[in-house]
């Protein structure tokens, strides 16, 4: 343990010098504070309607039941600022929704769902519908960047220790560690520390600064520390073989390609398309840490999918091994 | 100390080897130097030993520890000092000494002493990556030492280094081995062998081709000869003659006789001289 704390405590002292560890650890806190503020309803509830003040107030009251309801004297002036905000005016011949254009996919038809309910109340409809649930629970767009971002921090976790064993590398000082009563499990563990860190506390800096709440932690730290290992192999992996940081940087960067294609495809394929993507550990993270970010993940979704991630991890540790074990050395 | 028997190694795994059918024994106290020119498979030798390198064929024994099967703990008692400065550039020569002091699990020297020992102390919170060729050498140098290592391997130690800091490593050597230390020096300066070694290797191609002292070398395959500076009839005149021929040592006789001697010096073999008279090959 001694030697394991000797270890990290040298990472963070080279890598304070250059500020390495500083920018990367500043990483997921600027993601996700550009997210939030590049994103207006990002942290809004999923709808928000400006008013006249002299709309009547069964519709304004009627409106608050599914959205932020503001009234104004300028609707135009209200509804052409940056976020996400309709019209509605009640006029002669009804009502009338207003848009800018620019709002989040899909939010209109929610809306245009929402009035078109209240003004056909009054039809006597042969059967008899109750309105309970208009099925969104969260800003998609909220939803899938804390997602997004959160799987991302396991690259720069990789990433992290990547570069400190492209340090050593360069400098040769592997070789010195080697000569020393340091086993092998030390040095692998105090060079793996900071990126696990980095990782784990990336995922809670994205949830707190987006506003997640109600999360069970416990859960979103199993599942965030099973996709860490991953991070972790490839960046040893390439870390080891790379006596120069770019070179190393660049080959890290081609594992963005497996993240995006396994996130994105998790969005777009339909369910019956999605087994193509079950070979990789980020679809299985992707697919929990979504459950977790709604509130709706069990311990029983949490430990298969981390377990399947720990296998999958496993298999990869497996063909890279050798490939570690010889930079190692 | 060490033992080594039948030693074979080869990087391609094939019969291409590196270092082949190796002997020797160190014994404890001695200062061993390891001579070859490049590339003979003196620091391959050096990497076996040291746990740096697999073993794949033969028998070693390091500081009482197989080397087969080694132990983390072996390291407590052996110091490495590379050919090639190893040193992390981003921390500052205290915080070098201060991290690898750290992972011993044996009493260990004051870093602020070592450098002070090598005249690195004025600049012990300098980055080591600002230093000098030098300077980083004389850090790793000293690196080696902390762990106060009962077998010390020494890579290369004076090599690139201007006379006075080679002269300083070497008493440092020299006084460590009074103190009881053992060496591994592996080198390719005959000099330096010649000056701190109890018994030399002369390695080639993989192939230990002889040991023993270097004076017992010098006594087998040298020649005695002097060199004589003398002026005849006012001419100065330059010659070399043997003491083992009856005709040179008359003429040495008469020369001194003659007293008009400008310069006068023994001129042993050097180890290169007979380094190359054994091997057919130079040392660089």
């Amino acid at each position: 343990m001694r030697r394991i704390l000797n270890i990290v405590r040298r990472d963070i002292k080279s890598g304070t010098r250059d500020w390495l560890v500083i920018y990367l650890a500043a990483a997921p806190i600027m993601f996700a504070l550009v997210l939030k503020m590049l994103i207006p309803s990002v942290g809004d509830s999923t709808l928000n309607v400006a008013v006249y003040e002299d709309t009547p107030p069964a519709v304004i009251s009627y409106l608050e039941t599914y959205a932020k309801v503001i009234e104004v004297v300028d609707l135009d002036e209200r509804i052409l600022r940056m976020d996400d905000v309709f019209g509605v005016i009640v006029g002669d011949s009804g009502i009338e929704i207003v848009a800018q254009g620019n709002e989040m996919e899909g939010t209109v038809d929610l809306l245009k769902t929402i009035v078109g309910r209240y003004e056909n109340q009054v039809i006597d409809l042969p059967i008899e519908v109750e309105f309970t649930d208009i099925g969104w629970i969260m800003s998609p767009m909220k939803l899938e960047g804390a997602n997004l971002l959160i799987i991302f921090n396991t690259i720069l976790g990789g990433m992290l220790i990547l570069l400190n064993l492209v340090e050593e590398k360069m400098s040769n000082t592997i070789s010195a560690i080697n000569v020393t009563p340091t086993k092998r499990r030390e040095f692998i563990i105090g060079k793996g520390f900071l990126g696990f860190f980095l990782t784990l506390y990336g995922g809670a800096a994205v949830v707190t600064i987006l506003g997640f709440e109600g999360i069970n932690y416990a859960m979103l730290f199993i599942s965030v520390f099973a996709i860490s290992f991953i991070g972790a192999i490839i960046g040893f992996s390439i870390g080891v073989v790379s006596d120069e940081p770019i070179s190393a940087i660049a080959s890290m960067k081609t594992v963005f390609i497996p993240v995006l294609a396994s996130i994105f495809g998790a969005i777009y394929l339909p369910t019956k398309w999605l087994f193509i993507l079950y070979w990789s550990p980020f679809y299985w993270a992707y697919d929990v840490i979504k459950e977790i970010l709604l509130v709706q993940a069990t311990w029983g979704q949490v430990f298969k999918n981390s377990g399947i991630i720990l296998v999958i991890t496993v298999l990869v540790f497996v063909g890279l091994r050798k490939k570690i074990q010889n930079g190692l050395s | 100390m060490i033992k080594v028997n039948g030693l074979y190694h080869s990087y391609s795994k094939d019969e291409n080897y590196a270092v082949k059918n190796v002997d020797f024994e160190i014994a404890k106290g001695e200062v061993f130097g390891f001579l070859g020119p490049s590339g003979a498979g003196k620091s391959t030798t050096q990497g076996i030993l040291t746990g740096l390198l697999p073993i794949q064929k033969g028998e070693v024994e390091v500081v009482g520890y197989d080397i087969r099967h080694p132990k983390r703990e072996m390291f407590n008692k052996i110091g490495v000092s590379f050919e090639q400065s190893n040193v992390y550039g981003k921390l500052t020569a205290l915080e070098n000494l201060e991290f690898y002091r750290k992972l011993f699990d044996v009493e260990t020297m004051k870093s602020m002493d070592l450098l002070k020992w090598v005249g690195l102390d004025h600049v012990a919170n300098k980055k080591a990556g600002e230093f000098s060729k030098g300077m980083k050498h004389r850090l790793t140098f000293i690196r080696s030492m902390l762990n106060n290592p009962e077998l010390w391997f020494l890579d290369e130690p004076t090599t690139g280094l201007d006379p006075a800091i080679a002269s300083q490593i070497k008493d440092i050597v020299k006084e460590k081995n009074n103190q009881g230390t053992t060496v591994f020096l592996t080198t390719h300066n005959m000099y330096v062998a010649d000056e701190l070694c109890h018994r030399v290797a002369f390695i080639i191609d993989g192939e230990i081709k002889l040991i023993d002292s270097p004076r017992n070398l010098k006594l087998q395959h040298g020649e005695k000869f002097v060199v004589v500076e003398h002026l005849e009839n006012d001419v100065l005149k330059k010659e070399q003659l043997s003491l083992d021929i009856d005709q040179d040592k008359a003429r040495l006789n008469e020369i001194i006789s003659s007293g008009k001697i400008e310069m006068m010096h023994t001129k042993e073999a050097t180890l290169e001289e007979i380094f190359i008279k054994v091997t057919g090959r130079g040392l660089e």
